[in-house]
């Protein structure tokens, strides 16, 4: 017999279930739920933006076609609440920051900043990346 | 299933990868792309030879790839674990196959695409 051999049966756990109320009677599975499916309106983001890229690699006629389509009221209305969605999960991703920036790592003691405070940082530096990014499709930086 | 939690560590890099890719990228892609430059709000900034020009240079490829594939990865392991909350252990293996089916297609997608500009 194995010195590594079970001795004694696994003990049994019980099966996971949802709490009581999920997923929408409480606050905070309803963010928690609108959080999960800003995973969904990302995705159709990111389809959205390879629909761009392929109309750009079949031609200048394509490429027009696709932001006049994209300029219909319909698609304006999906891509904003799209936009909308991609929002709530950087600001809530952003949020988490203070939380990761209060904690002490070893010997280095926590900065002394209000926890509010370390919460906009992310915040900012992604604001900062966005203004870039947006001035490089505008051409207004190269 | 074996084989997606033996992966289980990769999975959770391109979650975490994902989701700064995310943050730091995506709002400005979709609001540039998908709604200024169809209502002209971007001037000449995306006309056809400067969008061609831009995501078909050699740090534009790499950037829209990486982007792209990251994020749906994050998304297809955000999805797979809510559909854990929701129906339980009976909905793993569809959950995973099928979310992480999703991202690999895309992926693909992504590569072929931006490969050919």
């Amino acid at each position: 017999m194995s010195a590594q051999a079970p001795t004694a049966e696994k003990t049994r756990t019980a099966a996971p279930r949802p709490p009581a109320g999920f997923p929408f009677r409480f606050y905070r599975y309803r963010n928690y739920v609108v959080f999960a499916a800003t995973s969904v309106f990302m995705a159709l983001g990111c389809v959205g933006l390879l629909e761009a890229l392929y109309a750009l690699g079949r031609g200048e006629e394509a490429w027009k076609e696709f932001l006049a389509n994209m300029a219909k009221p319909h698609n304006l209305v999906l891509s904003l609440v799209v936009l909308g969605f991609t929002l709530y999960f950087v600001l809530r991703f952003a949020w988490v920051g203070r939380k990761i920036a209060a904690g002490r790592i070893g010997p280095i003691p926590r900065p002394p900043l209000p926890m509010p405070l370390l919460g906009v940082a992310p915040i900012g530096g992604f604001l900062t990346l966005w203004l870039i990014l947006l001035a490089i499709l505008a051409g207004v930086l190269p | 299933m074996k084989l997606i939690h033996k992966l289980e560590p990769l999975w959770w890099i391109l979650f975490g990868a994902g989701g700064f890719t995310a943050g730091f990228f995506l709002p400005a892609l979709i609001l540039g792309v998908l709604i200024l430059a169809p209502l002209g709000a971007l001037g000449d900034g995306l006309s056809y030879d400067r969008a061609h020009m831009l995501a078909s240079s050699l740090p534009g490829k790499v950037f829209l790839a990486a982007v792209l594939t990251l994020v749906l990865w994050h998304c297809a392991h955000h999805l797979r674990h809510f559909a854990l909350d929701l129906g339980g252990h009976a909905l793993a293996p569809i959950a995973a196959f099928a979310s992480y089916g999703l991202a690999l297609a895309g992926t693909i997608a992504t590569l072929v695409i931006v490969g050919s500009l």
